[in-house]
């Protein structure tokens, strides 16, 4: 079985041998079903076809009462505008290099932190975790300068060091993949174990593999998290050619005048990369619990 | 374990590691601020400099990106091909960010060279001495004069006698007005005499619901009432702060006035009317006949589907006018003070430098000579530019304290429950003197 | 069980698997936030970086006595009140609906994972428009069913409903992941194993599903409360604390004294006794956790 199907409801089952009337109310509510998702989807999307549009339109259009979800004339011009603006391309560049080692750094770091605290259980490793925890509940905007000067000691402002580690070492990925670790039955292991295999093989061999869904996860997320990151990067980045995408294009809201086509056109911009990410990131996700001849 | 000792002993060790730090943290018996802005430089300014090696210097700016980085690289040569030896590097922020990157720097000890800064924002800096002291280098200045810059623009970034800042440029607001719409009315035109009794009864006659047109739109915020309550003879409080008369009945009058604009006369919408939509919007999309603004929409309204033109500011009892100016100033620290001195004085003062502002819209310099804004003063629209200049003469102050941010922040606030109906413009005021008070101890 | 080979190869895996992500946490993460800890006890202006008052408990002692402080903690609970039930219920609803089989799920799925994928400055601008009095949609979609709808964000009593519902929105693709991933990782051979012992649906989802989600649902109840104690994004764009300061939250607090008040020290405290606040529900939390959730 490769692809998980149906679990809590399960329409085609349970109506082969039922009364019509049974197998009428399913299909009801299997529309009925469909009609909500739909809607749902809707209200999830319409915000993001009225940026596209807002991008594609000229600007005394932007901001009419009420707004027009088709734009009319519709242009590439604030697209173009933008790349004469600003050097998107390098943008684009440390965006990605940044985002990329930041999501590498903390699969690693974190499945491993991941695993000490699931699998090896050693003693007060219940307050370290805590302390971990801990991170997560003090608000960056206060440690923010402390950090920075910390990085001044270090010689690391305006440097990609700078810009990537203080975002890999992560208490969010560190937790989410000890749940997940903790989720995996102990019969895989037991086998191993006995065969006197060590922590670092069954790290390697079982936990990681069974777990890809928890680890694509976390990909999509750090990558989002350091893609979307802002006033790191804005503080610790000196000059024009380190600039992300979202540091470089948040002057264009101006002091006093914004043009929301730009910004929008730079929105799509640097979701675009996200997006693609995503939908690839689902095929692992979606891939599950893949059992290969453990039980004996 | 229970979680109760898991508790304690986080706690515990969290509260030993920090009085620890606490302990070693140096504890400085402040030095008097006095103390840091004394430190004078002494530098001779020669027209060619000696040194050889090139020098850099940063220079941090939030007006200059996105639309005029082209233009601050087109100055930049023209100041480096006169000063080869140094090299100026530009870093921007944007304007809500400007700020808090700024303080970040300076914590971290890695503060720009010069920098541009805001009125409110140059008082703050000024007081805390973390700005250079110009008035030496412009006395050993040979090539220009103190007298270049519009002196009112000057004043503004002095401070206890010292000369914090030079003024790169300065802004006023004006009353925008749509003049189809006043066609359209059968209204004539403000003129630069008209009081707000006055505006408001055209305003009456241009407010039509059914097309959904507003008559006028003046904020009511801070800046807004400081400046109407000056209109009203009234201030925040007197010369040396020792007392507050934001109270005082010219003050509540003033305020009243401007609530009234939405509350009684129904000529200006409600924050809630206007939905998002900022007033130069309403006014570009032909819904606002009149609009209190800046200059700096001129740019905006450039491409209006409309004639539209500009007066000086109604009065009440009085005019007053607004006067807002950037400053360069240098970092107090810096380790470059002549070479960044060389940069704001070309920066602030030079013709060609002024030459590329004016021609690129980029806001207006601080220069007193005229014949700088003959180019200014020819484009159009609006066509009646001078009334830029003619409003110069009421121009009033922000008030300043110490605590600036939180008094706006406080008063702000205020005006908006004024605005929501949940005090009377007495009790917002009265409330106001209290805070003033507190944030004045 | 675990089976080890000697305790004392036990801590050296251990450390071997933590030390990275401790190492890390500790110079990024923790070290800031003990600066930050001593900060509280002295004023702080970071314009004047050398310069420190010493005021013992000073800071504590002006808080207790800040209206201002009180009511954005007010607030804050209200919004968490509001967000964390909508949030968890909506996003395990569609989580379950994404893993059944149905037509477009992959389609669905990158749906609902938008709006979390974009910064809250664009997503904002499109919502302000969403809740406009006038010619927003869902005033619009009340008055179809005769209701006026009220000024929203213009509205002491409204705003923070709006801000509430917004953020929902752009959340339930986050919750919908995290749970997507942890129905994924439940082992298909269980639902197997019912269906031949003849459980239905209700029965299945009651003794499988749930008990082997509850980590992963504990996961996301413990991050979504860490995140909604310090909401801050939605509010600083959207409304600014306004209107008349009747949505300041305490991360707003926390900047506006940190970042334009000059009072590092009173925001680093104010931080602090969010802090102890959301380590004490968290505490509390993983106390009840042994009454719903199961581990293997």
């Amino acid at each position: 079985m490769s692809e998980q199907s149906s679990q809590a409801i399960s329409p085609t089952i349970l109506t082969t041998n039922c009364p019509g009337s049974y197998r009428l109310k399913r299909r009801v509510s299997q529309s009925v079903l469909y009609l909500l998702l739909i809607l749902g989807a809707l209200v999830m999307i319409i915000p993001f076809a009225w940026m596209i549009s807002t991008s594609l339109k000229t600007v005394q259009y932007v901001l009419t009462t009420p707004p027009q979800l088709i734009p009319n004339p519709a242009t590439l011009d604030s697209y173009l505008r933008l790349f004469e603006l600003y050097p998107i391309g390098r943008m684009l560049f440390n965006s990605l290099l940044v985002a990329g080692l930041t999501t590498l750094g903390q699969l690693v770091t974190c499945s491993m932190a991941a695993y000490a605290f699931a699998r090896l259980k050693f003693r007060g490793h219940n307050l370290v975790f805590l302390f971990y925890l801990a991170t997560l509940m003090v608000p960056f905007q206060v440690t923010i300068t402390p950090l920075f000067i910390l990085m001044r000691i270090f010689g690391w402002i305006n440097t990609y060091q700078g810009l990537i580690l203080p975002g890999v070492f992560s208490a969010f990925g560190t937790f989410m993949l000890r749940q997940a670790f903790l989720t995996i039955p102990l019969e895989y292991e037991e086998s191993a174990y006995m065969d006197g295999a060590s922590p670092l093989t069954i790290f390697l061999r079982i936990i990681l593999p069974l777990s890809k869904p928890a680890l694509a996860t976390l990909t999509v997320f750090a990558f989002m998290g350091s893609w979307n990151a802002f006033l790191w990067p804005l503080f610790i980045v000196r000059e024009q050619t380190m600039m992300t995408l979202p540091v470089g294009l948040a002057t264009l809201q101006g002091r006093w005048l914004t043009e929301w086509n730009l910004v929008m056109a730079g929105t799509v911009i640097t979701v675009l990369p996200m997006l693609s990410l995503y939908l690839f990131a689902q095929k692992y996700i979606v891939q599950g619990f893949v059992m290969s001849g453990l039980k004996g | 374990m229970s979680t109760k000792s898991i508790f304690a002993r986080v706690f515990a060790l969290f509260l030993s590691l920090s009085l620890l730090l606490a302990a070693c943290a140096p504890v400085v018996t402040p030095t008097p601020i006095t103390e840091v802005i004394e430190k004078t430089v002494e530098v001779v300014v020669t027209s060619t400099p000696e040194s050889v090696e090139p020098v850099e210097i940063t220079y941090y700016t939030f007006s200059a990106a996105p639309d005029h980085l082209n233009d601050l690289d087109q100055m930049i040569q023209l100041f480096e091909a006169k000063y080869p030896n140094i090299k100026v590097k530009v870093e921007t922020a944007p304007f809500d960010n400007y700020f808090t990157k700024l303080q970040t720097l300076i914590a971290g000890g890695v503060a720009p060279d010069v920098f541009e800064l805001n009125y409110e924002n140059f008082v703050t800096y000024a007081e805390k001495g973390l700005l250079l002291d110009l008035s030496p280098l412009l006395k050993t200045d040979s090539s220009i004069d103190s007298t270049i810059y519009y002196p009112r623009a000057l004043e503004a970034f002095s401070y206890n006698g010292m000369q914090l800042g030079l003024p790169a440029t300065f802004s006023t607001v004006m009353l925008f007005y749509n003049k189809d719409l006043f066609d359209a009315a059968g209204v004539a035109f403000p003129t630069a005499d008209w009081t707000w009794a006055d505006a408001v009864a055209a305003a009456k006659l241009l407010t039509d619901p059914t097309e959904g047109v507003w008559g006028l739109h003046s904020g009511v915020q801070f800046w807004e009432f400081y400046k109407k309550a000056a209109q009203n003879n009234c201030k925040f409080f007197n010369e040396d702060k020792t007392s507050v008369l934001i109270n005082s009945p010219e003050c509540v009058q003033a305020l009243t006035t401007m609530v009234d604009f939405v509350k009684r006369d129904k000529v200006m919408p409600s924050a809630a009317e206007m939905g998002g939509v900022s007033d130069g919007d309403l006014f570009l999309s032909g819904k606002l006949a009149m609009d209190v603004t800046g200059i700096w929409m001129f740019a905006a309204f450039k491409d209006a589907p409309f004639k539209w033109d500009i007066t000086v500011e109604p009065s009440m009892a009085t005019k007053a006018t607004h006067f807002f100016a950037n400053a360069a100033s240098i970092f107090a620290a810096s380790k470059h003070p002549q070479e960044a001195y060389q940069w704001v004085q070309f920066f602030t003062s030079d013709p060609e430098m002024a030459k590329i502002r004016v021609d690129s819209g980029w806001e207006l310099p601080a220069l007193s000579n005229p014949a700088f804004f003959t180019d200014y003063l020819s484009q159009t629209p609006p066509s009646n530019r001078q009334a830029v200049f003619d409003s110069l003469q009421f121009a009033v102050v922000p008030p300043v304290i110490a605590r600036q941010t939180e008094m706006q922040d406080g008063v702000g606030k205020l005006l908006d429950q004024v605005m929501l109906g949940q005090l009377t413009s007495q009790e917002a005021l009265d409330q106001a003197k209290t805070l003033i008070e507190r944030l004045l101890k | 069980m675990v089976v080890h080979h000697s305790k004392y190869q036990k801590y050296l895996w251990a450390g071997f698997f933590l030390l990275p992500s401790l190492v890390g946490l500790l110079v990024f993460m923790i070290v800031p936030m003990v600066s930050s800890l001593a900060l509280t006890f002295y004023e702080w202006d970071p314009l004047i970086p050398t310069r420190f008052y010493f005021q013992g408990l000073q800071n504590y002692l002006t808080l207790v006595k800040d209206t201002n402080f009180w009511a954005a903690l007010l607030h804050t609970l209200f919004y968490i009140a509001g967000y964390i039930p909508l949030v968890l219920t909506a996003g395990l609803g569609v989580a379950l609906l994404m893993n059944q089989k149905l037509v477009g799920r992959a389609f669905f799925r990158g749906a609902f994972f938008m709006p979390v994928i974009s910064a809250w400055v664009a997503v904002a601008l499109m919502w302000t428009w969403i809740f406009n009095p006038k010619f927003g949609i869902v005033n619009y979609l009340l008055s179809l069913i005769g209701i006026t709808g009220p000024s929203w964000l213009y509205d002491p009593n409204w705003a923070m409903p709006a801000i509430i519902l917004t953020s929902v929105w752009k959340d339930i693709g986050f919750i919908m992941v995290l749970f997507l991933t942890g129905l994924q990782s439940i082992p298909q051979e269980y639902y197997e194993a019912a269906s031949i012992d003849g459980a239905g649906n209700w029965p299945r989802f009651r003794y499988i599903t749930l008990p082997l989600l509850s980590p992963t649902a504990f996961f996301a109840l413990i991050i979504s409360l860490i995140n909604s104690f310090q909401v801050f994004d939605q509010v600083w764009v959207m409304t600014q604390g306004g209107p008349a300061g009747s949505t300041s939250v305490l991360v707003e607090q926390i900047v506006n004294n940190a970042f334009r008040y000059g009072r590092m020290g009173y925001a680093a405290t104010m931080s602090w006794v969010l802090f102890l606040i959301v380590f004490l529900v968290t505490i509390f939390q993983m106390r009840m956790q042994k009454n719903w959730v199961t581990y293997e």
